[in-house]
């Protein structure tokens, strides 16, 4: 059984205007999104900044109202829970933000911050049993036990993170939306944070949707890529697959475009010319038509729909093979 | 003589016992025509090395305590007020990471390069030559972009802007400080295809900052790898991808996942970047370095040539 399954999911937002506040356009933030995520996978959103992948993880947790679409999870359809009926369903899914320092309150103690979710879904018996809950967590991660008792700002940003990563953990979540984890870190403390990410995974056969724009990261980490562009996704696959054949020529010029460390590789470059169009008012037909290299006539009129190109391997593009 | 050659330049910040040395010794120089890549984590002076080209970096809270910074032969440390305006802009020119908070937001994009050229060439601050640079860093129909607000452009057209002011004054040496850091990777293709270009057909020397070493494959001619207020490995930027000799860069290249090789698991670095003024005794990398001897607590290493133009700061390299 799939763990989560998002159905035609859609978060537009209103653009409002004038005094009366009149409803002018909508920011089509995310349109028509399908996708699963199997207990103990790893699924990678990837796109530039604009093309709705947070859009879709804060949907994917209700954080957001979705506009359409149906998101189930462990069989059942959360779409439409409210109050203490999704509260409790909150403790299955979980979110891990990309900023450390402005995902943890200052005034709390780290004991605190993380005890909070235990109080909340009476997780601990008596204060003993949550003292060790919390230093277990924090051994978890990675940190020490006696940590509990200082403030965010002592702590390093790859430490936050960890501190971020202990609190979604407190309430034993099957699937934690990781939201640019480790775009905020320096280069050497990515890779902590992402082997311990992995070990965690491997220890609690959690599931992620990892959501990133560093590509070779996605790349690293999951077990299936989806590649979004302008709300909507273009490509999905497993990771092997996207890296080694992308179908899409959004995918192949993103990939292209990420620099590479070897000196001697003899990689085509594709500069895709222009920027993402406003999701406000997209271009008709296949949304990348503008800046894509190979585009034809019926891409500027029709849209293409998510397909099997090869086992596992979906794509929207007419031209793909 | 190279264009700009810096020697053991020595920057604190703060005073009496205090101070926190954030540039510690640095030399490096850039001849006409090249590229330089200055590489390192948050907190390693790289940035404020770059500033100190054209004095950028306020003195108080900063101090420059020792070195020399000679750009086309003139030290900047001893120059006057009225000779530091006349080398920036006029020879080195500088681009920064976040165009947005870069540019005027009050004030269109046209005046606003039009001022860089009234400053540095007043006879051609026209209309045709604003044109002609947007041109150049690749803006379509600059005509009508010219009376744009920054706010009207994206983030990667206002990069191209503030590139297009930089170049306004046909400086020397551009220096880019993390130039595509705030910008999506389609559009970083597309500036660092720019930058290469304009380096080609204006032979101008370039000092580039960044942390991704990706980049540094992508444009450099040489490298500097900065740690703690050092440089631990200065070397050709081939030489230095395919065979890193020092223990922190081969463990940056090794921590950092690549698209298409397959790892179980990356080789994170322990610990943590010290901060500025915390620095280790000894070599500076010892408690996170994985080839550490006894003696790397006791003995600051120096930056030794090994090979013909491949500098190490590190005993036990080999």
């Amino acid at each position: 059984m799939k763990l989560l399954e998002v159905k035609n999911l859609k978060v537009h937002f209103p653009v409002k205007h004038g005094v009366f506040s009149r409803v002018n356009a909508w920011v089509k933030a995310v349109d028509d999104v399908s996708l699963t995520v199997a207990p103990g996978e790893t699924v990678g959103l990837v796109g530039e900044s604009g093309c709705g992948k947070t859009t879709l993880g804060r949907a994917i947790i209700r954080l957001l109202e979705p506009t359409g679409g149906s998101v189930t999870f462990e069989g059942e359809d959360i779409t439409t829970l409210e109050g203490a009926a999704l509260r409790e369903r909150r403790r299955r899914f979980q979110m891990i933000f990309q900023d450390p320092v402005g995902s943890l309150n200052p005034r709390m103690t780290v004991g605190q911050i993380i005890g909070e979710a235990l109080d909340i879904h009476k997780l601990v018996a008596d204060e003993q049993a949550r003292e060790q809950r919390i230093g277990k967590l924090l051994r978890d991660v990675g940190l020490d036990p006696v940590h509990a008792q200082r403030y965010p700002h002592e702590f390093s940003g790859g430490q936050r993170q960890r501190i971020g990563i202990a609190r979604a953990l407190a309430v034993e979540p099957k699937l934690i939306v990781c939201d640019e984890p480790v775009s905020a870190l320096d280069v050497s403390v990515q890779a902590q944070i992402i082997n311990l990410l992995q070990d965690l995974q491997r220890e609690h056969g959690l599931a992620y949707l990892f959501i990133a724009h560093d590509l070779a990261v996605v790349e690293h980490i999951s077990h299936r890529v989806v590649v979004m562009y302008l709300g909507k996704v273009v490509e999905s696959a497993p990771s092997k697959s996207i890296i080694n054949a992308p179908k899409h020529p959004y995918t192949q010029a993103l990939l292209s475009a990420v620099p590479v460390v070897d000196p001697d590789s003899k990689r085509q470059r594709i500069v895709l010319p222009g920027d993402v169009p406003s999701p406000i008012n997209p271009p008709g037909g296949c949304p990348f038509h503008p800046r894509c290299p190979v585009a034809e006539a019926r891409c500027k009129t029709e849209v293409p729909a998510l397909r099997e190109v090869s086992a596992g391997h979906f794509t929207a593009c007419h031209l793909a093979k | 003589m190279p264009l700009l050659d810096i020697r053991n330049l020595q920057l604190e910040f703060g005073t009496g016992r205090d101070a926190v040395r954030a540039v510690d010794g640095v030399s490096f120089t850039i001849a006409e025509g090249e590229t330089l890549c200055l590489v390192g984590e948050s907190g390693c002076g790289k940035s404020v090395s770059a500033l100190s080209i054209a004095r950028l970096v306020p003195t108080p809270p900063a101090r420059y305590v020792g070195g020399e910074i000679l750009l086309n032969g003139c030290d900047v440390l001893k120059m006057d007020q009225r000779e530091l305006r006349s080398i920036r802009g006029g020879v080195v020119s500088y681009v920064f990471q976040e165009p947005s908070a870069s540019l005027n937001p009050v004030f269109r994009v046209g005046n606003q390069i039009k001022e860089s050229l009234k400053l540095h060439r007043p006879q051609f601050a026209t209309d045709d030559e604003v044109i002609r640079l947007l041109k150049l860093v690749g803006i379509p129909a600059p005509e009508s972009r010219i009376r744009d607000y920054p706010h009207q452009m994206s983030g990667g057209m206002q990069q191209r802007i503030m590139i297009a002011m930089a170049l306004a004054s046909e400086p020397k040496l551009l220096v880019a400080d993390e130039p595509t850091t705030a910008l999506d990777v389609t559009i970083q293709a597309q500036i660092l295809e720019l930058l290469r270009d304009l380096k080609a057909r204006l032979r101008m020397s370039i000092l580039l900052i960044t942390h991704n070493l990706g980049i540094v494959g992508d444009i450099a001619d040489r490298v500097a790898v900065m740690y703690a207020g050092q440089i631990v490995e200065l070397s050709p930027a081939r030489a230095l991808l395919q065979r890193p000799l020092h223990p922190y860069t081969q463990a940056l290249m090794n921590s950092v996942p690549q698209l298409g090789h397959e790892l179980d698991r990356l080789q994170a670095i322990p610990g943590n970047v010290p901060n500025l003024g915390q620095f280790p005794r000894g070599c500076r990398f010892h408690p996170r370095c994985p080839k550490a001897q006894s003696d790397c607590s006791q003995k600051a290493p120096e930056l030794v040539e090994v090979e013909p133009g491949r500098w190490v700061r590190c005993p036990y390299w080999k």
